[in-house]
């Protein structure tokens, strides 16, 4: 598997700061939503999940997701939603990092990144057990974290491969990926 | 913006090596993170309060500004945990709202948890200067000059991405841009704010990468600083009144 370039790892935590100062304004649709908060509160999480699988699926190269989830913690905790941000962005990383690896890198589906999502939250949901969050009644917790889950699902999987998909069509991406032996054969026609 | 970063006074904080600063305080995290005795969750909260609010050099105002988010989150946190908590010893109960005495315990403890989280970052960031951070990342703890040479260049990008984000907001609301309803709306939403914005912050770390590496800029190549980190006096201090004050707040909880 290829190893991360200089290139590829400043793009990576590019991203992560992007990520960052987006949820820093991603805060705003919280308010949008104000009305019918709770559920849908946990229907907008997955949005912090995204960063990860975003940038694997975009660099497609082994830690990109894990120093991605770092970098957009750091920003966010710098930004100031707080320092223990810092452990979950380590965490729900890690989480999608292993996904990503069980499959050795090379599966880039709709599917594989929407599963990374759901081990990233449950990853955070193992960090709340431990801080406490969980302690709620077993109702709560099970609509809190499945809603959770579903989100997780819904902007990691779908969300984030269609934007991949557009940010391909905008042809940046041939700045960072590697070019197919496909092309070099279409050059010799 | 960043003038708002100037302390009052340089307290003895701001001499602490910052990378071994950001490792006792992330430990402390941890800790705060695992404990589950609600007295030494309070006591922890008090000692990192004692740090925030003595130590780390700001104006009063400042530090009551700051203080406004940490006792919303406190409130937050605790609120959920006492309406929602599980318990057997119920005080008061109204429909699908349960307030018990385990849920008051519990709720003190995850606003007290968040009180020292909340302490523990301000102080940090209070006390530190990014740069520096990286470099003693980079010169006492031995993290590869690429991760801290990438971090130092993308957080130096962030006036950049966010005034992107204002233009992109702006142009979007000049062409009054309607987006659906429901999922598919937050999903237009994402879509038409983050591609024009990865695609140009993609382009721009690629050209800040090869210019970098134009400059003979080499990965795991051996380097000099311009910025040396040490390890001093203080930071000898500072490992000790930690260390001391963690402890007798652990023991003062348990021998109250």
């Amino acid at each position: 598997m290829k190893k991360l370039k200089f290139t590829d790892l400043l793009i990576t935590i590019m991203i992560g700061v992007v990520f960052g100062v987006l949820m820093k304004f991603w805060d705003d649709l919280y308010t949008v939503v104000k009305p019918i908060m709770p559920v849908a509160r946990q229907l907008l999480y997955g949005m912090w999940f995204m960063v990860g699988p975003f940038a694997f699926l975009l660099l497609r190269k082994p830690g990109t997701a894990l120093i991605a989830s770092i970098a957009g913690a750091s920003l966010s905790a710098f930004a100031g939603h707080g320092i223990e941000v810092l452990m979950y962005g380590l965490a729900q990383g890690l989480a999608a990092e292993l996904l990503f690896a069980a499959f050795r890198y090379k599966r880039y589906s709709i599917l594989i990144a929407g599963l990374a999502g759901i081990a990233s939250c449950l990853a955070s949901f193992g960090l709340d057990l431990v801080y406490g969050y969980a302690a709620l009644e077993t109702w709560a917790l099970i609509v809190k974290y499945g809603l959770r889950a579903i989100s997780a699902f819904i902007f990691t999987g779908i969300f984030a491969v269609l934007i991949v998909r557009a940010l391909e069509a905008t042809g940046v991406t041939s700045l960072i990926r590697p070019v197919d032996k496909k092309e070099y054969t279409m050059l010799d026609q | 913006m960043f003038n708002w970063f100037t302390p009052k006074r340089e307290t003895w904080l701001f001499r602490v090596n910052p990378a071994l600063k950001f490792i006792v305080f992330f430990a402390f995290l941890i800790i705060t993170l695992v404990n589950q005795s609600l007295s030494f969750a309070i006591s922890q909260a008090i000692l990192y309060g004692i740090l925030f609010y003595v130590f780390s050099g700001y104006s009063l105002k400042k530090l009551s500004l700051l203080s406004i988010p940490l006792a919303i989150s406190f409130l937050s946190t605790g609120l959920t945990m006492l309406l929602f908590g599980k318990g057997e010893a119920v005080i008061w109960q109204w429909g699908l709202f349960k307030i018990s005495e385990e849920s008051i315990q519990h709720a003190l403890l995850l606003g007290s948890k968040s009180l020292s989280f909340g302490f523990v970052g301000f102080t940090f960031i209070l006390t530190i200067q990014p740069v520096l951070f990286f470099y003693a990342m980079m010169q006492q703890f031995r993290l590869p000059s690429k991760y801290a040479y990438s971090f130092i260049a993308a957080f130096r990008l962030i006036p950049a991405v966010t005034e992107e984000l204002q233009i992109r907001r702006n142009a979007l609301k000049v062409r009054n841009i309607q987006f659906s309803k429901g999922f598919r709306g937050f999903y237009e939403r994402l879509q038409s704010y983050t591609v024009p914005l990865f695609a140009q912050s993609i382009r721009r770390a690629q050209r800040i990468a090869v210019a970098m590496e134009a400059k003979q800029y080499q990965m795991g190549a051996a380097r000099t600083y311009y910025y040396p980190t040490r390890y001093t006096g203080i930071d000898m201090v500072f490992l000790l009144v930690m260390i001391c004050s963690l402890s007798s707040a652990f023991f003062l909880s348990i021998y109250r």
